[in-house]
């Protein structure tokens, strides 16, 4: 995208935008477009000089910066600003694709009333453009209860089938974010039974009920997923086919070894460890700790005696 | 004049023209600009200028004169300025709540385009907009710094129709190749984004990972000429699979799984192009599998909440798989 085109983008938003919100401050302006101060006050200064030719004193837009706040003088013509390109819908639904099915009513709806709203040579583009991004992230339903349990402030119960137990338990959780991580939808809470913070997979999560019960927020910082290619105390090997994935995903972090392979270290999170060995079915190798190396092949065995 | 300027001038002049402006009144208007310099040069560059105004959605026309009115440049202010879209909450906080989540994990295409939407569509809604309640982390590999730059590029070039080249390290291969691409759409599975385009070096479509394309420059000639047009039958989802065991290695197989505990209850969702079938307590899905050892692994990582039940030869390549990561860890089954 062409520079002069991003600015005069921005700018043709900037006037109708003062007018609606007059005196506002050039921090608050400058957020609101994504710009610096330096930038932005650079585009008011330009927008000074802008009018229509002949250029007499009152041709101008009438801008101005006064005690960092700015203002400027009803102008018809600049208004309101221009509709949505095609490209400007179609990042719009595709973003919103995300939420789907979760949010399908509402956003079927906002999508309808998005196209009415675009000139007529931006539809086809729209509706081309819009079908070239796929970003379906399968939100679950329970998303939208999710959501607004956080938003109202009220608890939640549910049945969740979490750290390899069989079967699902009971929680009541104070839930403060949803979130999507790399494709998979997690809640952030309060678990009131266990008396800490919890992260749960919203598809180990089912019965989920929206209670009356309010709560107020706790400090939490935000959850983090924790992420195996950070630096953990269990040894693992792999072979030099897979080798190329894992020099992918671990960058740097990956050993070489002389036999083509690589090693990395990983968090221990008996669960997810021995899940993520396993799926490499035989291409990977816990070197140590003894504990690890033995649960992968508790449950390699009991695989194998499962399907006798 | 710088020519921001001039084409906001342009735009100030037309908003406020009650009648078309002909090409010798803007030639007056804009002396320096279009009024000097040979026919040629001035009209392409005011055809330059006329170009940009219509990429930034700008109805600008020229009308043929008649009796009543002369020749001219029009723009039609109805078409211009944006309607109330009328939202009700509820829509306007479900885009907001992905635009800005968004905007937030910092690799999606078109992020220019969707700033500047999600402020057209918050124009009328003053302060009240609510604050997002989900986040969106994506990117599933180390080494991503330059994913959105390119994800940025690649949706120009699809919104322009324009060839990209690049420069793509596959890990099966030793040495990165050099592809022309024709980039027709882009897709997001579990974090990861693809691009799926027709590849002119191996004249046919190809799905490449945006986090192994190395380098990437979009054919900068004639940024207006479309280079390629999308066919007509091309469905972007039909291209990058759900899951692993979809990619059209292998000749088709059908692969039942018999699921349990919580698994059972979620299979559609766990497997969505999986045919589900709930007999009594049983549960069990039917895939239709084209790398039946990508199948057999995850199914091992979800033991024993699912297990192999049929073909026969699935469940012994399982068992095999099964034996190697046990005999690799000291175990003799």
């Amino acid at each position: 995208m062409s520079d002069v085109h991003e600015r005069l983008r921005r700018l043709l938003f900037v006037v109708p935008y003062v007018a609606r919100h007059r005196g506002v401050t050039v921090d608050a302006l400058a957020k609101q477009l994504g710009v610096s101060r330096e930038e932005l006050l650079r585009d008011l200064e330009l927008l000074t000089m802008v009018g229509r030719p002949p250029f007499q004193p009152d041709d101008f837009i009438d801008l101005h910066v006064e005690n960092d706040q700015v203002w400027v003088d009803l102008d018809q013509r600049f208004s309101k600003p221009p509709r949505l390109t095609g490209p400007e819908a179609a990042a719009l639904a595709a973003s919103a694709e995300l939420l789907r099915p979760a949010a399908q009513t509402a956003l079927a709806s906002a999508l309808g009333k998005l196209e009415k709203i675009l000139p007529a040579g931006a539809k086809k583009m729209y509706r081309e453009l819009g079908s070239a991004v796929n970003a379906r992230s399968q939100a679950p339903e329970a998303l939208g209860i999710l959501t607004r349990a956080v938003e109202e402030r009220r608890e939640l119960e549910f049945d969740y089938a979490g750290s390899g137990k069989a079967a699902a338990e009971k929680r009541r959780v104070e839930p403060a974010e949803a979130f999507n991580h790399r494709g998979l939808w997690y809640l952030h809470g309060w678990d009131l039974d266990r008396g800490s913070e919890r992260l749960f997979r919203l598809d180990r999560m089912t019965g989920i009920v929206l209670t009356d019960r309010r709560f107020s927020p706790r400090s939490m910082p935000p959850a983090r997923v924790p992420d195996p290619a950070e630096r953990g105390e269990v040894r693992v090997r792999f072979t030099a086919q897979s080798a190329p994935y894992l020099r992918e995903r671990f960058g740097g972090e990956a050993r070489e070894l002389t036999d083509g392979g690589v090693e990395v270290k990983v968090i221990g999170d008996e669960r997810w460890l021995v899940q993520w060995i396993l799926s490499f079915g035989g291409e990977a190798e816990v070197v140590e700790p003894a504990w690890a190396r033995e649960a992968v092949s508790r449950a390699a065995l009991g695989a194998l005696e499962g399907t006798r | 004049m710088d020519r921001t300027e001039r084409l906001l001038d342009l735009v100030a002049l037309l908003l406020d023209a009650h009648e078309p402006v002909s090409w010798a009144e803007l030639k007056e208007s804009f002396p320096e600009d279009y009024g000097s310099g040979s026919d040629e040069a001035t009209e392409r560059k005011f055809e330059r200028d006329k170009a940009e105004l219509l990429e930034l959605g700008i109805p600008l026309t020229y009308v043929q004169g008649d009796e009543d009115r002369k020749d001219g440049y029009l723009l039609d202010r109805n078409a211009y300025y944006l309607p109330e879209p009328g939202f009700t909450p509820e829509e306007m906080a479900v885009l907001y709540a992905a635009g800005s989540a968004v905007l937030a994990s910092g690799a999606f295409p078109g992020r220019h385009d969707l700033q500047h939407a999600l402020r057209k569509i918050g124009f009328f809604a003053g302060g009240q907009l609510a604050t997002p309640r989900v986040r969106m982390e994506l990117g599933a590999v180390r080494e991503s710094a330059a994913v959105p730059e390119h994800l940025e590029t690649l949706w120009s070039a699809a919104s322009a129709r324009k060839w990209v080249e690049l420069v793509y390290a596959s890990p099966k291969r030793p040495d990165p190749s050099t592809r022309k691409v024709d980039p027709y759409g882009l897709v997001l599975r579990r974090g990861v984004w693809s691009l799926v385009g027709y590849c002119h070096l191996r004249q046919g479509l190809r799905t490449f990972h945006v986090h192994r394309i190395r380098s990437l420059k979009m054919n900068p000639s004639k940024p207006r000429t479309h280079d390629f047009e999308v066919p007509e039958d091309f469905a972007i989802d039909t291209h990058v699979p759900h899951a692993p065991w979809q990619w059209g290695i292998e000749p088709p197989v059908e692969v039942r799984l018999e699921l349990r505990g919580p698994l059972a209850s979620q299979a559609g969702a766990h497997f969505p192009d999986a045919r589900v079938e709930r007999s009594g307590d049983r549960t069990e899905v039917v895939l239709t599998v084209t790398l039946l050892d990508a199948l057999l692994k995850h199914v091992l990582a979800l033991f024993p909440q699912a297990r192999v039940t049929a073909p026969e030869s699935a469940r012994s390549r399982f068992r095999a798989l099964a034996e190697a990561v046990a005999a690799k860890h000291g175990a003799r089954a």
